[in-house]
Protein backbone atom coordinates (compact mmCIF):
# COMPACT_ATOMS: atom_id res chain seq x y z
CA UNK A 1 0.00 0.00 0.00
CA UNK A 2 1.16 3.51 -0.71
CA UNK A 3 1.05 6.50 1.38
CA UNK A 4 -1.61 7.71 0.09
CA UNK A 5 -3.64 4.50 0.22
CA UNK A 6 -2.97 4.31 3.86
CA UNK A 7 -4.47 7.76 4.00
CA UNK A 8 -6.98 7.12 2.35
CA UNK A 9 -8.08 3.96 3.82
CA UNK A 10 -7.65 5.96 7.67
CA UNK A 11 -10.00 8.62 6.53
CA UNK A 12 -12.63 6.42 5.52
CA UNK A 13 -12.56 3.92 8.67
CA UNK A 14 -13.01 7.46 10.52
CA UNK A 15 -15.80 8.75 8.68
CA UNK A 16 -17.20 5.36 9.36
CA UNK A 17 -16.72 5.45 13.09
CA UNK A 18 -18.21 8.80 12.86
CA UNK A 19 -21.02 8.20 11.19
CA UNK A 20 -22.02 4.82 13.79
CA UNK A 21 -21.90 7.17 16.31
CA UNK A 22 -23.74 9.83 14.55
CA UNK A 23 -26.52 7.59 13.90
CA UNK A 24 -27.02 5.82 16.60
CA UNK A 25 -27.00 8.80 19.08
CA UNK A 26 -28.62 11.50 17.00
CA UNK A 27 -30.28 9.19 13.95
CA UNK A 28 -29.84 8.78 10.39
CA UNK A 29 -31.92 11.84 9.25
CA UNK A 30 -30.38 14.20 12.15
CA UNK A 31 -26.52 13.62 11.13
CA UNK A 32 -25.66 15.86 8.43
CA UNK A 33 -22.77 15.02 5.94
CA UNK A 34 -20.99 18.26 7.41
CA UNK A 35 -21.64 16.73 10.81
CA UNK A 36 -19.92 13.77 10.47
CA UNK A 37 -16.97 15.23 9.02
CA UNK A 38 -16.31 17.25 12.46
CA UNK A 39 -16.84 14.49 14.65
CA UNK A 40 -14.28 12.26 12.33
CA UNK A 41 -11.86 15.37 12.20
CA UNK A 42 -11.75 15.33 8.01
CA UNK A 43 -13.60 17.95 5.81
CA UNK A 44 -16.55 17.88 3.86
CA UNK A 45 -14.32 17.55 0.81
CA UNK A 46 -13.16 14.00 2.05
CA UNK A 47 -16.24 12.31 3.16
CA UNK A 48 -17.40 13.06 -0.03
CA UNK A 49 -14.27 11.31 -2.03
CA UNK A 50 -14.82 8.45 0.33
CA UNK A 51 -18.48 8.22 -0.26
CA UNK A 52 -20.94 9.13 -2.77
CA UNK A 53 -23.63 9.96 -0.32
CA UNK A 54 -24.61 10.04 3.50
CA UNK A 55 -27.31 7.26 2.19
CA UNK A 56 -23.84 5.49 0.96
CA UNK A 57 -22.37 5.43 4.50
CA UNK A 58 -25.06 4.30 5.84
CA UNK A 59 -25.42 1.31 3.69
CA UNK A 60 -21.67 0.38 4.45
CA UNK A 61 -22.32 0.38 7.89
CA UNK A 62 -25.54 -2.04 7.09
CA UNK A 63 -23.92 -4.20 5.05
CA UNK A 64 -21.23 -5.13 7.58
CA UNK A 65 -23.87 -5.96 10.27
CA UNK A 66 -25.85 -7.87 7.93
CA UNK A 67 -22.81 -9.66 6.56
CA UNK A 68 -22.21 -10.80 10.11
CA UNK A 69 -26.17 -11.70 10.65
CA UNK A 70 -26.63 -13.74 7.76
CA UNK A 71 -23.19 -16.00 7.71
CA UNK A 72 -25.08 -16.76 10.97
CA UNK A 73 -28.62 -17.60 9.83
CA UNK A 74 -26.79 -19.95 7.48
CA UNK A 75 -24.89 -21.87 10.01
CA UNK A 76 -28.22 -22.18 12.00
CA UNK A 77 -30.45 -23.28 9.41
CA UNK A 78 -29.03 -26.32 8.84
CA UNK A 79 -28.87 -27.41 12.39
CA UNK A 80 -32.72 -26.50 12.64
CA UNK A 81 -34.87 -29.46 14.08
CA UNK A 82 -39.07 -29.32 14.15
CA UNK A 83 -41.55 -29.04 11.54
CA UNK A 84 -40.98 -26.64 8.69
CA UNK A 85 -43.20 -23.61 10.92
CA UNK A 86 -41.12 -23.44 13.85
CA UNK A 87 -37.96 -23.72 11.55
CA UNK A 88 -39.19 -20.94 9.80
CA UNK A 89 -40.12 -18.92 13.54
CA UNK A 90 -36.11 -19.87 14.56
CA UNK A 91 -34.88 -17.90 11.54
CA UNK A 92 -36.69 -14.90 12.03
CA UNK A 93 -36.42 -14.38 15.94
CA UNK A 94 -32.90 -14.94 14.76
CA UNK A 95 -33.09 -12.05 12.86
CA UNK A 96 -34.90 -9.75 14.17
CA UNK A 97 -32.51 -10.67 17.39
CA UNK A 98 -30.16 -9.64 15.44
CA UNK A 99 -31.39 -6.10 13.87
CA UNK A 100 -33.32 -5.22 16.69
CA UNK A 101 -29.91 -3.98 18.21
CA UNK A 102 -30.18 -1.12 15.98
CA UNK A 103 -33.97 -0.85 14.91
CA UNK A 104 -34.31 3.04 13.60
CA UNK A 105 -31.25 2.74 11.63
CA UNK A 106 -32.07 -0.64 10.38
CA UNK A 107 -35.72 0.58 9.09
CA UNK A 108 -33.79 4.40 7.81
CA UNK A 109 -31.51 1.68 5.80
CA UNK A 110 -34.94 0.56 4.39
CA UNK A 111 -36.49 3.23 4.07
CA UNK A 112 -33.91 5.11 1.87
CA UNK A 113 -33.23 2.11 -0.38
CA UNK A 114 -36.59 1.94 -1.51
CA UNK A 115 -37.31 5.93 -2.12
CA UNK A 116 -35.95 7.39 -4.95
CA UNK A 117 -35.55 6.21 -8.64
CA UNK A 118 -32.68 4.86 -9.97
CA UNK A 119 -30.50 1.95 -9.52
CA UNK A 120 -31.49 -1.53 -7.87
CA UNK A 121 -31.26 -1.43 -4.65
CA UNK A 122 -29.41 -2.83 -2.15
CA UNK A 123 -31.79 -3.82 0.35
CA UNK A 124 -32.74 -6.23 -2.67
CA UNK A 125 -29.35 -7.95 -2.52
CA UNK A 126 -29.99 -8.41 1.06
CA UNK A 127 -33.32 -9.24 1.01
CA UNK A 128 -32.28 -12.23 -1.75
CA UNK A 129 -29.86 -13.71 1.35
CA UNK A 130 -32.45 -14.10 3.42
CA UNK A 131 -34.90 -15.14 0.58
CA UNK A 132 -32.42 -17.79 -0.20
CA UNK A 133 -32.65 -18.84 3.04
CA UNK A 134 -35.76 -19.26 4.08
CA UNK A 135 -36.59 -21.05 0.15
CA UNK A 136 -33.78 -23.42 1.14
CA UNK A 137 -35.90 -24.20 4.88
CA UNK A 138 -39.31 -24.67 2.48
CA UNK A 139 -37.66 -27.02 0.52
CA UNK A 140 -36.16 -29.08 3.37
CA UNK A 141 -39.80 -29.44 4.55
CA UNK A 142 -41.17 -30.15 1.21
CA UNK A 143 -38.70 -33.50 1.20
CA UNK A 144 -39.64 -34.55 4.50
CA UNK A 145 -43.23 -34.03 3.27
CA UNK A 146 -44.46 -31.18 5.39
CA UNK A 147 -45.28 -28.97 2.19
CA UNK A 148 -47.56 -29.82 -0.11
CA UNK A 149 -46.21 -30.33 -3.36
CA UNK A 150 -48.81 -27.83 -5.45
CA UNK A 151 -47.68 -24.81 -3.33
CA UNK A 152 -45.34 -22.57 -5.17
CA UNK A 153 -42.38 -22.09 -2.92
CA UNK A 154 -41.28 -18.98 -4.32
CA UNK A 155 -44.40 -17.85 -3.91
CA UNK A 156 -44.78 -18.60 0.00
CA UNK A 157 -40.85 -17.38 0.42
CA UNK A 158 -42.56 -14.01 -0.81
CA UNK A 159 -45.35 -14.00 1.53
CA UNK A 160 -43.10 -14.44 4.20
CA UNK A 161 -40.81 -11.39 3.19
CA UNK A 162 -43.90 -9.02 2.78
CA UNK A 163 -45.19 -9.94 6.36
CA UNK A 164 -41.37 -9.99 7.43
CA UNK A 165 -41.08 -5.91 6.38
CA UNK A 166 -44.79 -4.80 7.39
CA UNK A 167 -43.80 -6.27 10.97
CA UNK A 168 -40.76 -4.59 10.98
CA UNK A 169 -42.61 -1.31 10.96
CA UNK A 170 -43.62 -1.96 14.57
CA UNK A 171 -39.91 -1.80 15.89
CA UNK A 172 -40.62 1.97 14.95
CA UNK A 173 -44.10 2.81 15.46
CA UNK A 174 -44.77 0.79 18.85
CA UNK A 175 -41.25 0.54 20.27
CA UNK A 176 -41.98 -3.19 20.04
CA UNK A 177 -39.47 -5.64 21.49
CA UNK A 178 -37.61 -8.65 20.11
CA UNK A 179 -40.38 -10.71 21.63
CA UNK A 180 -42.97 -8.81 20.30
CA UNK A 181 -41.51 -8.75 17.05
CA UNK A 182 -41.38 -12.84 17.08
CA UNK A 183 -45.03 -13.41 18.38
CA UNK A 184 -46.32 -11.19 15.53
CA UNK A 185 -44.15 -12.97 12.64
CA UNK A 186 -45.36 -16.56 14.57
CA UNK A 187 -48.67 -15.58 13.72
CA UNK A 188 -47.91 -14.58 10.13
CA UNK A 189 -46.11 -17.65 9.45
CA UNK A 190 -48.54 -19.85 11.46
CA UNK A 191 -51.03 -18.31 8.97
CA UNK A 192 -49.32 -18.83 5.80
CA UNK A 193 -48.03 -22.56 7.40
CA UNK A 194 -51.92 -23.37 7.05
CA UNK A 195 -51.70 -22.50 3.24
CA UNK A 196 -48.81 -24.96 2.49
CA UNK A 197 -49.41 -27.62 4.65
CA UNK A 198 -50.84 -30.64 3.07
CA UNK A 199 -54.62 -31.49 3.77
CA UNK A 200 -55.84 -34.79 3.90
CA UNK A 201 -59.27 -33.26 3.86
CA UNK A 202 -59.00 -31.44 0.88
CA UNK A 203 -57.36 -34.01 -1.14
CA UNK A 204 -60.87 -34.71 -2.98
CA UNK B 1 -40.01 31.78 -14.05
CA UNK B 2 -43.16 30.62 -15.49
CA UNK B 3 -43.07 27.06 -15.20
CA UNK B 4 -46.35 25.16 -14.78
CA UNK B 5 -48.59 27.36 -13.30
CA UNK B 6 -51.04 26.04 -15.08
CA UNK B 7 -54.55 24.56 -13.85
CA UNK B 8 -54.90 21.01 -11.46
CA UNK B 9 -54.85 18.06 -13.08
CA UNK B 10 -56.25 14.91 -11.84
CA UNK B 11 -56.86 14.44 -8.08
CA UNK B 12 -56.28 17.60 -6.84
CA UNK B 13 -59.08 18.95 -8.99
CA UNK B 14 -60.95 17.26 -6.44
CA UNK B 15 -59.43 19.28 -3.66
CA UNK B 16 -62.01 21.99 -4.34
CA UNK B 17 -65.10 20.08 -3.58
CA UNK B 18 -63.25 18.11 -0.86
CA UNK B 19 -62.16 20.70 1.60
CA UNK B 20 -65.07 22.69 3.40
CA UNK B 21 -64.55 26.20 3.65
CA UNK B 22 -63.91 27.84 7.12
CA UNK B 23 -65.59 25.69 9.60
CA UNK B 24 -67.52 29.05 11.24
CA UNK B 25 -69.48 29.59 7.94
CA UNK B 26 -70.22 26.36 6.51
CA UNK B 27 -73.34 26.74 4.50
CA UNK B 28 -72.32 29.56 2.92
CA UNK B 29 -69.82 30.04 -0.47
CA UNK B 30 -65.87 30.58 0.51
CA UNK B 31 -64.95 33.89 0.85
CA UNK B 32 -62.30 35.22 -1.77
CA UNK B 33 -59.44 34.84 0.64
CA UNK B 34 -60.29 31.07 1.04
CA UNK B 35 -60.54 30.31 -2.64
CA UNK B 36 -57.03 31.77 -2.99
CA UNK B 37 -55.26 29.94 -0.25
CA UNK B 38 -56.71 26.65 -2.20
CA UNK B 39 -55.64 27.38 -4.91
CA UNK B 40 -52.37 28.06 -3.81
CA UNK B 41 -52.45 24.75 -1.70
CA UNK B 42 -53.28 22.94 -4.72
CA UNK B 43 -51.11 24.69 -7.37
CA UNK B 44 -48.26 23.25 -4.06
CA UNK B 45 -49.59 20.34 -4.24
CA UNK B 46 -49.11 19.32 -7.85
CA UNK B 47 -45.34 21.00 -7.81
CA UNK B 48 -44.65 18.65 -5.19
CA UNK B 49 -46.75 15.62 -6.25
CA UNK B 50 -44.44 15.95 -9.37
CA UNK B 51 -40.96 16.29 -7.63
CA UNK B 52 -41.44 13.54 -5.43
CA UNK B 53 -42.36 11.45 -8.46
CA UNK B 54 -38.80 12.71 -10.60
CA UNK B 55 -36.62 12.63 -7.69
CA UNK B 56 -38.35 10.34 -4.71
CA UNK B 57 -39.34 12.23 -0.95
CA UNK B 58 -35.40 12.76 0.05
CA UNK B 59 -34.78 14.19 -3.11
CA UNK B 60 -37.33 16.83 -4.02
CA UNK B 61 -36.70 19.95 -1.34
CA UNK B 62 -39.20 22.40 -0.27
CA UNK B 63 -36.75 25.42 -1.71
CA UNK B 64 -37.10 22.83 -5.07
CA UNK B 65 -41.07 22.70 -4.48
CA UNK B 66 -41.39 26.25 -4.40
CA UNK B 67 -39.31 27.08 -7.17
CA UNK B 68 -41.60 24.39 -9.16
CA UNK B 69 -44.47 25.83 -7.92
CA UNK B 70 -43.56 29.58 -8.94
CA UNK B 71 -43.51 30.89 -5.14
CA UNK B 72 -41.32 31.57 -2.41
CA UNK B 73 -40.26 28.68 0.48
CA UNK B 74 -42.35 31.07 2.74
CA UNK B 75 -45.30 30.77 1.05
CA UNK B 76 -45.32 27.03 1.00
CA UNK B 77 -44.74 27.49 5.06
CA UNK B 78 -47.39 29.11 5.12
CA UNK B 79 -49.62 26.55 3.62
CA UNK B 80 -48.09 23.21 5.07
CA UNK B 81 -45.87 22.80 8.30
CA UNK B 82 -43.12 20.87 6.74
CA UNK B 83 -42.39 18.38 3.69
CA UNK B 84 -44.09 15.66 5.93
CA UNK B 85 -47.26 17.63 6.24
CA UNK B 86 -46.89 18.28 2.63
CA UNK B 87 -46.57 14.67 1.83
CA UNK B 88 -49.13 13.46 4.11
CA UNK B 89 -51.67 15.30 1.92
CA UNK B 90 -50.81 14.26 -1.42
CA UNK B 91 -50.63 10.46 -0.17
CA UNK B 92 -54.19 11.09 1.64
CA UNK B 93 -55.74 12.23 -1.72
CA UNK B 94 -54.39 9.61 -3.63
CA UNK B 95 -55.69 6.57 -0.90
CA UNK B 96 -58.79 8.39 -0.81
CA UNK B 97 -58.74 7.87 -5.16
CA UNK B 98 -57.44 4.43 -4.90
CA UNK B 99 -59.89 3.42 -2.18
CA UNK B 100 -63.13 4.83 -3.91
CA UNK B 101 -62.16 2.96 -7.38
CA UNK B 102 -61.28 -0.36 -5.46
CA UNK B 103 -64.57 -0.41 -3.61
CA UNK B 104 -66.50 0.14 -6.77
CA UNK B 105 -64.47 -2.52 -8.57
CA UNK B 106 -65.58 -4.59 -5.91
CA UNK B 107 -69.67 -4.55 -6.38
CA UNK B 108 -71.22 -8.04 -7.87
CA UNK B 109 -68.29 -10.06 -7.09
CA UNK B 110 -69.08 -13.51 -6.68
CA UNK B 111 -67.39 -14.47 -3.42
CA UNK B 112 -64.15 -13.32 -1.10
CA UNK B 113 -61.76 -14.34 -4.01
CA UNK B 114 -62.96 -12.61 -6.87
CA UNK B 115 -63.74 -9.44 -5.07
CA UNK B 116 -60.54 -9.56 -3.95
CA UNK B 117 -59.37 -9.66 -7.30
CA UNK B 118 -61.11 -7.37 -8.72
CA UNK B 119 -60.38 -4.80 -6.53
CA UNK B 120 -56.55 -5.83 -6.98
CA UNK B 121 -56.83 -5.71 -10.27
CA UNK B 122 -58.63 -2.13 -10.78
CA UNK B 123 -55.33 -0.97 -8.20
CA UNK B 124 -52.78 -2.44 -10.27
CA UNK B 125 -54.07 -0.68 -13.18
CA UNK B 126 -54.16 2.08 -11.42
CA UNK B 127 -50.72 2.22 -10.21
CA UNK B 128 -48.96 1.50 -13.38
CA UNK B 129 -49.30 4.67 -14.41
CA UNK B 130 -48.27 6.18 -10.75
CA UNK B 131 -44.99 4.30 -9.78
CA UNK B 132 -42.83 6.60 -9.12
CA UNK B 133 -45.10 7.93 -6.65
CA UNK B 134 -45.79 4.64 -5.25
CA UNK B 135 -42.08 4.09 -4.35
CA UNK B 136 -41.65 7.72 -2.55
CA UNK B 137 -44.84 6.88 -0.57
CA UNK B 138 -43.57 3.62 0.26
CA UNK B 139 -40.28 4.91 1.59
CA UNK B 140 -41.60 7.38 3.65
CA UNK B 141 -44.33 5.13 5.09
CA UNK B 142 -41.61 2.90 6.04
CA UNK B 143 -39.31 5.44 7.38
CA UNK B 144 -38.78 6.15 11.04
CA UNK B 145 -40.74 9.43 11.40
CA UNK B 146 -43.24 8.55 8.01
CA UNK B 147 -44.83 6.02 9.93
CA UNK B 148 -46.45 7.99 12.98
CA UNK B 149 -47.45 10.64 10.27
CA UNK B 150 -49.21 9.07 7.22
CA UNK B 151 -48.72 5.06 8.50
CA UNK B 152 -52.28 5.34 10.35
CA UNK B 153 -54.95 7.15 8.22
CA UNK B 154 -53.87 5.95 5.26
CA UNK B 155 -53.14 2.17 5.67
CA UNK B 156 -56.33 1.73 8.08
CA UNK B 157 -58.04 2.55 4.83
CA UNK B 158 -56.96 -0.47 3.05
CA UNK B 159 -57.33 -2.66 6.06
CA UNK B 160 -61.11 -1.52 6.03
CA UNK B 161 -61.51 -2.07 2.99
CA UNK B 162 -60.31 -5.67 2.72
CA UNK B 163 -62.10 -6.37 5.86
CA UNK B 164 -65.23 -5.95 4.32
CA UNK B 165 -65.03 -8.95 1.93
CA UNK B 166 -63.69 -11.10 4.90
CA UNK B 167 -66.27 -10.46 7.19
CA UNK B 168 -69.01 -10.90 4.48
CA UNK B 169 -67.41 -14.26 3.47
CA UNK B 170 -67.37 -15.22 7.05
CA UNK B 171 -71.19 -14.65 7.07
CA UNK B 172 -72.25 -16.49 4.34
CA UNK B 173 -70.77 -19.11 5.52
CA UNK B 174 -67.44 -19.54 2.77
CA UNK B 175 -65.05 -18.56 5.71
CA UNK B 176 -64.83 -20.27 9.44
CA UNK B 177 -65.85 -17.81 11.51
CA UNK B 178 -63.46 -19.05 14.33
CA UNK B 179 -60.15 -18.32 11.80
CA UNK B 180 -58.43 -15.22 12.42
CA UNK B 181 -59.71 -12.24 10.61
CA UNK B 182 -57.88 -9.70 11.84
CA UNK B 183 -54.20 -11.31 10.92
CA UNK B 184 -56.21 -12.50 7.57
CA UNK B 185 -56.59 -8.88 7.19
CA UNK B 186 -52.73 -7.60 7.67
CA UNK B 187 -51.59 -10.21 5.87
CA UNK B 188 -54.21 -9.35 2.63
CA UNK B 189 -52.64 -5.92 2.86
CA UNK B 190 -48.99 -7.79 3.17
CA UNK B 191 -49.57 -9.50 -0.08
CA UNK B 192 -51.31 -6.41 -1.75
CA UNK B 193 -48.38 -4.67 -1.05
CA UNK B 194 -45.54 -6.99 -1.99
CA UNK B 195 -47.26 -7.01 -5.68
CA UNK B 196 -47.06 -3.20 -5.88
CA UNK B 197 -43.07 -3.76 -4.81
CA UNK B 198 -42.73 -6.13 -7.43
CA UNK B 199 -44.23 -3.63 -9.63
CA UNK B 200 -41.90 -0.81 -8.47
CA UNK B 201 -38.74 -2.54 -8.25
CA UNK B 202 -39.24 -5.58 -10.77
CA UNK B 203 -40.93 -4.33 -13.38
CA UNK B 204 -43.74 -6.50 -13.24
CA UNK B 205 -46.70 -5.82 -15.26
CA UNK B 206 -50.29 -5.78 -13.46
CA UNK B 207 -51.60 -8.72 -15.07
CA UNK B 208 -48.19 -10.62 -13.80
CA UNK B 209 -49.27 -8.71 -10.00
CA UNK B 210 -52.63 -10.19 -10.27
CA UNK B 211 -51.68 -13.93 -11.20
CA UNK B 212 -49.48 -13.71 -8.16
CA UNK B 213 -52.17 -12.10 -6.31
CA UNK B 214 -54.60 -15.45 -6.87
CA UNK B 215 -51.87 -17.59 -5.97
CA UNK B 216 -51.44 -15.68 -2.62
CA UNK B 217 -55.37 -15.98 -2.15
CA UNK B 218 -55.23 -19.69 -2.44
CA UNK B 219 -52.48 -19.70 0.17
CA UNK B 220 -53.72 -17.09 2.81
CA UNK B 221 -57.56 -17.92 2.42
CA UNK B 222 -56.67 -22.14 2.89
CA UNK B 223 -56.82 -22.37 6.37
CA UNK B 224 -59.94 -20.49 6.72
CA UNK B 225 -62.26 -21.95 4.25
CA UNK B 226 -65.17 -24.25 4.79
CA UNK B 227 -64.83 -27.59 3.48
Amino acid sequence: LSARQVRKEATRQRVLDAARGLFESVGYEGTTVRMIARAAGVSVGSVFTTFKSKREVLSHILHERLDGLHGELNHVASQLRGSTADRLRSIFAIHFAYVSHHPSLFLAYVATTFDGPGEKSEEQRQDSRLWKILHGCLEDGRTRGEVCPHVDITLVTDLLLAAYVWTYRLVAREDADVDALSQVMDRHIGLIADGFTPRPDAAA
Amino acid sequence: MDRNAGGLEGPFRRMSAAESPSSDAPSRAPTRRALAKQQTRGRILEAARRLFSEHGYEGATIRDIAAAANMSTGAVFANFADKYDLFRDILEIETEHAVEIMRAAAVGGANVEDVLLRMFRVSFSHYEGLLPLARASFAVAISPQGLALVGGECIGRFFRLFREPLDAAVTRGELRGDCNIQLLNEMLWEAYLSNILKMIYQGVSPQAALERARAQFSVLLAGCRVF
